[in-house]
């Protein structure tokens, strides 16, 4: 079942309408069995990639495989959430469910089992035989996820998964998305909430004006981008006599201390260690994604 | 084409259930079966269906009669039961007041020269023949009975009583073919013509709400475009079939009804077209075509509005051009070989709609049929070669309508 190379392939792909670019000479790739984000504020050219992904747009040029193929190609292991949600309103919910797993290709009695245990998963049971349009906005968000993981695709496209949502379902659904990649499935997280895909993805292209700006491992864009500072808990005092230290500020019951330039954490903690400080938390702060996103921006690309 | 089919059994079953549908499919021939009974009662063919249908209540008068004339009292016994001699008016209006009969006929001395009788109801008397009931009461019958008692055999009193039943036709039509039998084509055309419209309007709102919706993302990453157009064509066609086919149906029933209730041997309007299957067969070719002409044209430029209202106006200048026809329905009607005429059979557009018109007529030239449907299959082929185009670019299309440079654009890239 698994393809050769990455999941997904985006080779400098170009999108304008109406001599505005949307996506301009964008590149990445997803590995296989991943969580992936596809990061970027509104209107910086998410959605419009993931059309292309999806064969609903052509580039205008650029190339996009998709498990080893061109767009269009392999529709049935593909699972599409849109941000924009729409389902047949006057339909039951499993009558709209067996259609479009149908559509994907599924027998009718595979349909109604899979859709039916994945309702059972959502919640949903006993929600099966009313109407769509009785459903509430998280109810139906929940219906569009299932509607996507229906035909037990390979690779998971979500566009905004998170948007709407009650934290209580953010989290089922970031508990089904890791379910999903212990699987062995690969997911692709499209989202401007950064705070909120953050945790879950293991590599990330963050997008601003259609161009890439951060792309990555998760870990290593935030290596590279901490502040070179440490978090120390200790009831001792501290002040700038360590070694390799810039600042101490006094922060939230710690301390925050600032490195100088070339020294490591693992020398600050020696140094405290050698002195006899009794340390009772020591971490090396990290921004959050969102910060590092700002200061990217305004910094003019990626240092 | 496993999908195609998937996506035409989904249209079918969720739109064979809308009321609206059901509504106008029952409702046609229910409409048929009223008229039916209306026109066989106000027909006067009714012979004894109705009196056997209805009888009862006022229909079933007893009639007193005092016969000054001396005419009709050796024959009594035979009308027995609801005719009843009295010697002479006095007896007859005692019977009258008490209720015995509820009409007293009177015939004077002076009958066979004058025509005069006096028929006495309760509450008035009357002497000509406006009275009510007087029909029902089988006066009329019992008089012409009596004056050719030993005249006539019994067929020609009976024809004397209905003397005439009118069947029109005209120098040059087939049998059967009267102006009555003309209209009921025209009425069977004009329904074929307006279930293909229905059909596409079904088809065309479930468009524009799959796109207004969105859900057509979901849609387009499971089948394709052109799948899903011909899915849907191929469902809401089958839907205006079963439609069409259940009409022909009752149409069969309701003929074979009126014939055997109005115990007629000869034509009706009804009879009249159902002795010509042929009719039906072309009407069926042609409801095909004109529907996959008009759907793939309706459905895809349907596809380019933002709204269901923009599709319907994209749309409805096809369904004009269609209806045209329909305008020249009287010339279709008294002079069907009209130039007019043959000219909108020949042009693809209007050529179901007037073909669905003529056919029923009958006499339709070979040349016609086969030119029409050969122009017909033509068209077909390249509205859905362009429809398929047109129909992605309708649909994917955010926010704005396309212009019609970018449409022109889409077909020749092709």
């Amino acid at each position: 079942m698994s393809s050769v190379g990455p999941a997904l392939e985006v080779r400098s792909l170009t999108k304008r309408y109406d001599g505005v670019t949307a996506v301009n000479d964008l590149s990445f790739e997803v590995h296989e069995g991943e969580i992936f984000g596809l990061l970027g504020p509104n209107g910086s050219g998410k959605t419009t990639t993931i059309r292309t992904i999806m064969d609903i747009f052509r580039p205008d040029s650029g190339e996009v495989s998709v498990l080893g193929e061109p767009p269009g190609r392999s529709r049935a292991r593909i699972g599409y959430m849109p941000e924009e949600r729409g389902l047949y309103d006057n339909l039951k919910v499993m009558e709209v469910l067996v259609y479009l797993a149908r559509l994907k290709g599924l027998s009718g009695s595979v349909a109604r089992r899979r859709s039916g245990d994945l309702l059972e998963r959502f919640d949903l049971a006993d929600r099966a035989t009313d109407k769509v349009n009785s459903l509430s906005g998280g109810l139906r968000q929940k219906l569009q996820f299932v509607v996507c993981l229906v035909h037990d695709p390979d690779l998971l496209i979500l566009d905004e998964p998170f948007n709407a949502l009650d934290p209580i379902n953010v989290a089922l659904f970031g508990e089904i998305i890791r379910e999903l990649q212990s699987a062995g499935k690969t997911v692709i997280l499209s989202s401007h909430q950064l705070n909120l895909v953050e945790a879950l993805c293991d590599r990330i292209v963050l997008i601003n004006h259609g161009e890439a700006v951060l792309y990555g491992p998760l870990t290593e864009i935030k290596r590279r981008h901490s502040p070179d500072a440490v978090r120390v808990v200790t009831p001792d005092h501290l002040d700038e006599e360590l070694p390799g230290v810039g600042r101490v500020e006094e922060r939230n019951g710690g301390y925050v201390v600032t490195l100088e330039d070339g020294a490591g954490p693992q020398d600050l903690l020696r140094g405290l260690v050698g002195r006899g400080v009794s340390v009772e938390a020591f971490e090396v702060v990290s921004l959050p994604l969102e910060e590092i996103f700002v200061s990217v921006v305004r910094g003019g690309g990626d240092g | 084409m496993g999908k195609v089919w998937v996506v035409a059994r989904h249209e079918y079953a969720t739109n064979v259930r809308r009321t609206g549908f059901l509504i106008f499919t029952f409702g046609v021939p229910l409409i048929g079966l009223a008229l039916l009974v209306v026109t066989s009662l106000f027909s006067g063919q009714v012979g004894g269906f109705v009196e056997g249908q209805f009888a009862g209540g006022e229909e079933d008068l007893k009639v007193g009669v005092v016969d000054e004339s001396g005419q009709f009292t050796p024959l009594m016994p035979d009308y027995r039961g609801r005719f009843e001699l009295f010697a002479d008016r006095e007896s007859g209006r005692e019977a009258l007041r008490g209720g015995s009969v509820d009409r007293l006929l009177v015939i004077p001395g002076d009958y066979l020269e004058s025509g005069r009788v006096r028929v006495v109801s309760a509450n008035g008397e009357s002497s000509g023949t406006v009275d009510i009931g007087l029909e029902s009461a089988g006066i009329y019958d019992f008089l012409v009975d009596h004056l050719l008692r030993y005249r006539a055999d019994a067929e020609l009193r009976d024809r004397v009583a209905d003397p005439f039943r009118p069947v029109e036709v005209s120098l040059d039509g087939e049998a059967g073919d009267g102006f009555a039998a003309g209209f009921f084509s025209y009425i069977l055309g004009i329904l074929l013509v307006m279930t293909i419209f229905i059909s596409a309007g079904y088809l065309l709102q479930g468009v524009s709400k799959e796109k207004t919706s969105r859900i057509v993302e979901i849609i387009i990453s499971s089948i394709t475009p052109r799948q899903l157009l011909i899915g849907k064509i191929v469902g809401f066609g089958a839907l205006g079939l079963t439609q069409v086919l259940i009409w022909f149906g009752s149409f069969f029933v309701l003929g074979l009804a009126s014939t055997v209730a109005l115990s007629i041997s000869g034509d009706t309007p009804l009879t009249a077209i159902l002795g010509r299957p042929e009719v039906f067969l072309l009407a069926l070719v042609y409801y095909v075509l004109g529907f996959l002409v008009y759907a793939v044209i309706i459905g895809s430029v349907g596809a380019l509005g933002t709204s269901m209202q923009e599709s319907q106006q994209l749309s409805g200048v096809f369904s004009i051009i269609a209806a045209v026809p329909i305008f020249f329905a009287g010339i279709v009607l008294s002079n069907p070989d009209a130039t007019l005429v043959r000219f909108f059979s020949y042009v693809p557009l209007t050529a179901p709609t007037m073909m669905l018109l003529r056919v029923p007529q009958g006499g339709v030239p070979i040349l016609d049929i086969v030119i029409s449907i050969a122009g017909l299959l033509v068209t077909a082929a390249a509205v859905l070669w362009a429809g398929n185009r047109v129909f992605r670019l309708g649909l994917l299309m955010y926010g704005q309508r396309p212009s019609l440079k970018q449409v022109l654009q889409t077909l020749r890239r092709g």
